[in-house]
């Protein structure tokens, strides 16, 4: 099974320098040692990225008057996703998008994305954030998972794939269902007919109604 | 030697091993799948942020074990445990003509993660073989199955209204799941632009108010969290294992086996009836039988189709009773898919709800019923829903933080999705067969599944379309969107028909008490029997089935005619 995550590793690690070409970033900067025998699983991203990771999430989805992306544990939620959940192309696609926005961050500021301040960030991620998600035609061909799920094609699916993790994973957290949406686990009753008022807040959905 | 086997535990299979307990017989439940308990192994107590994998399959394990299965609205990380990996349980399907069997094997099958939705078949449904001419005509009427209709829905909780609709006989009910406002308005609009169509809620097998007969199984009032894929602990709506398997088990005459793939049936050729089921344990592949003296198929229809196909023998080379030629055949499911939804921009902006109500609206059918269709018979429904958008923003929109905070707040306007269920007719090469050559890892020939949608149902999905836009529009909405057409077969997952009722043994399979026509002890009440699909969701049709040819064959039992 170790072999099977190096291997796994470094796949991704060289996915990433494909999609970087001459990145800035080192491909190094990605590696990190797997610590085994420890209780706790290892961190997928390295350190640095890891960094990364939490600095493009709180500019995404930062404390304002509510919580952000931080107290809802996004990062770290993300990072598993992508040692549990992701494909090794989903974790290119995610990897190599935070490695677009930390060149970014380089050519436009001379530093790493994680090490500039909140307003610089958000001065780099912003028109970054508007070219990712400008529309583009789907590939012939393409069909969506489900019969129900729209087909997405924007001019970086991979950024659109990060930012969309870090707002469903905001949203689906518990500081988020108290204080951006609202969400019972148990409802009860069903109530048909509510007047909304200055201080409702939307249903966090899970189901189809 | 028990009184009787039930094949399979799912919707119908539970419903037969109660029927038969509670008549005092000795019944054996064959269950292929693994057992799972009521209650402790769903994950239905789980808030959002604490299901594994933010509740998504690992993608690599998707694509390599649930290729089809993941294309069911309702596989994810909860339900992941209620659904066969593809990868161990294959079939075939001509190339470019696919056919999504959705399964789940342990004990309760598919009744675990059903959509509860729950309606009758009508007079015009029984009729419609004879009239128009496709398949062989029913051999039953709805009066015969009417009261057997009125003994689940009562037993299993079904909440309705009373429309007096002749195309959706009305029922004993349990108060109906309300409107909301956007549903109402939307409800007011089509009923008086389009007289003869109606919008109801949904008739659903959730109990909206736990009756007495409920509780004493365990069972209560449902807590509105729409998550009922995953299992309720509340025993809120019907399933094997909340409802009809516990009130088999009460009666002292039920015993379950788990991890048995059934094999095939031992017919005695003296006399014709069936004497035993072969199974293979599904853990040491160990072969062994189990005898009685009645025996219920229950297995679903593809799987039915499959245990008589695999039965065959040098007298019955083409299966067990399957003179007919008709086992396998005729497999029908119901066109799905065909959704159309739209903006309700004139719908109030101040109003909501509270809750996850666990069924939506439904539009009965109208086209062949009370307005002419457009060069073609029968006819469809729809199920939807209107609801407010708003809560968690789309990622595709440019913006961040407190910009995407905003869009969250905001209440959105409503929403209306109509998603038609159109019937899909008979068709002889609609065809389920077993390979030659492939077999699958208990030595079972692996089943060849080759069905399509005909011209009778490509004219029909393009009205269910048109009809779509209009009724959302001529209530005021703007179509945002909308299929082009409908799914692969197999995805509605009320397969249908492969061993159908009929009156005359050289035509069908089994008579019109279910019973088979060349074995007089077996009986099946599944999906296989059905002559023809109607457009309604066909489960709560199998239980009527199955409750009355219960209650025939312990008649006959007793008369000493089996």
């Amino acid at each position: 099974m170790a072999d099977m995550f190096d291997l796994d590793r470094r796949t991704m690690l060289g996915s990433i320098a494909a999609l970087l070409g001459a990145a800035s970033l080192p491909v190094d900067a990605l590696a990190k040692p797997i610590r085994r025998g420890s209780g706790r699983a290892a961190r997928f991203l390295a350190a640095p990225h890891y960094a990364l990771l939490g600095a493009v999430a709180d500019t995404i989805m930062p404390a304002t008057d509510t919580p952000g992306a931080l107290a809802a544990k996004v990062p770290s939620r993300i990072d598993g996703l992508l040692r549990n959940w992701a494909s090794a192309e989903t974790r290119s696609q995610v990897t190599g998008a935070l490695g677009r926005i930390e060149a970014a961050a380089h050519a436009q500021k001379g530093k790493g994305f994680a090490a500039l301040t909140p307003a610089e960030r958000e001065g780099v991620l912003r028109p970054h954030d508007m070219a990712a998600l400008q529309k583009v035609p789907a590939p012939p061909g393409t069909k969506s998972a489900n019969p129900f799920a729209p087909v997405i094609s924007v001019a970086d699916n991979g950024y659109y794939k990060l930012k969309e993790l870090v707002v469903h994973l905001y949203y689906f957290s518990e500081v988020a269902s108290t204080t951006e949406l609202n969400y019972v686990h148990v409802p009860g009753k069903f109530v048909p007919s509510i007047k909304l008022t200055p201080t409702s807040r939307p249903e966090l959905g899970t189901g189809p109604f | 030697m028990f009184d009787a086997i039930v094949i399979g535990s799912g919707m119908s299979g539970g419903i037969a091993a109660k029927e038969l307990c509670e008549r005092g017989l000795k019944v054996l439940v064959i269950e292929r799948g693994r057992m799972i308990k009521h209650g402790e192994d769903y994950m239905d107590s789980q808030m959002p942020w604490e299901l594994p994998n933010d509740n998504k399959i690992p993608e690599d394990e998707l694509a390599r074990d649930y290729a089809i299965q993941s294309q069911c609205y309702a596989v994810n990380a909860a339900t992941k445990q209620f659904w066969v990996k593809d990868s161990e349980h294959p079939y075939t399907t001509p190339e470019g003509k696919p056919f999504a069997w959705i399964r789940g094997y342990h004990l309760g099958g598919r009744s675990i993660m059903w959509g509860r939705q729950s309606y009758r078949l009508s007079e015009m449904d029984f009729e419609a073989n004879a009239k128009d001419g496709h398949g062989c005509d029913w051999p039953i009427r709805y009066a015969d199955l009417a009261p057997w209709y009125d003994h689940v829905e009562k037993f299993i909780g079904v909440a309705g209204s009373k429309e007096g609709l002749p195309q959706l006989p009305d029922g004993e009910f349990i108060p109906p799941f309300e409107l909301n406002d956007g549903e109402k308005l939307f409800k007011a609009s089509i009923e008086a632009k389009f007289p003869g169509r109606k919008v109801i809620v949904g008739r659903n097998a959730n109990l909206s108010v736990a009756q007495p007969h409920h509780e004493e199984l365990g069972r209560s009032s449902c807590q509105n969290r729409s998550i009922c894929e995953r299992g309720c602990s509340f025993g809120a709506n019907h399933t094997s294992l909340s409802s009809s398997l516990p009130a088999a088990e009460r009666t002292g005459n039920l015993t379950v086996v788990t991890d048995a793939i059934v094999h095939s049936l031992v017919q005695d050729p003296a006399t014709g009836k069936i004497t035993a089921v072969r199974v293979i344990d599904a853990n040491t592949m160990a072969g062994r039988t189990y005898e009685a003296k009645l025996f219920f198929l229950n297995a679903s229809a593809i799987a039915s189709a499959q245990i008589l196909l695999n039965s065959r023998n040098e007298a019955n080379p083409r299966g067990l009773c399957n003179k007919s030629d008709q086992v396998g055949r005729n497999l029908m499911d119901h066109m799905y898919a065909l959704t159309t939804a739209g903006i309700m921009p004139q719908f109030p902006t101040d109003s909501y709800y509270h809750g996850r109500r666990p069924t939506g609206i439904y539009i009965p059918r109208f086209r062949n019923v009370t307005e002419e269709a457009d060069g073609y018979v029968r006819g469809y429904g729809y199920q939807g829903g209107v609801m407010r958008m708003g809560g968690k923003p789309q990622a595709t929109a440019p913006g961040l933080g407190q910009e995407i905070k905003e869009r969250g707040r905001k209440f959105g306007p409503w929403m209306t999705f109509i998603s038609g269920f159109g019937e899909m007719l008979p068709d002889p090469n609609n065809r389920v067969t077993q390979s030659e050559t492939r077999k699958d890892k208990w030595g079972i020939p692996i089943l060849h599944i080759d069905c399509g949608l005909g011209p009778n149902e490509g004219k029909m999905a393009k009205q269910v379309l048109a009809d779509g836009k209009a009724m959302i529009e001529a209530a005021g909405g703007m179509v945002i969107s909308q299929a082009n057409a409908a799914g692969a077969p197999g995805l509605g997952i009320h397969e249908m028909g492969t061993a159908r009722m009929g009156r005359d043994p050289l035509t069908s399979v089994f008579n019109g008490w279910n019973q088979a026509h060349e074995a007089a002890n077996l009986f099946c009440t599944d999906g296989a029997a059905m002559a023809s699909s109607g457009c309604q969701n066909p489960s709560l049709t199998y239980m009527a089935l199955t409750a009355r040819a219960a209650d025939h064959a312990v008649k006959l039992m007793k008369e000493g005619k089996l």
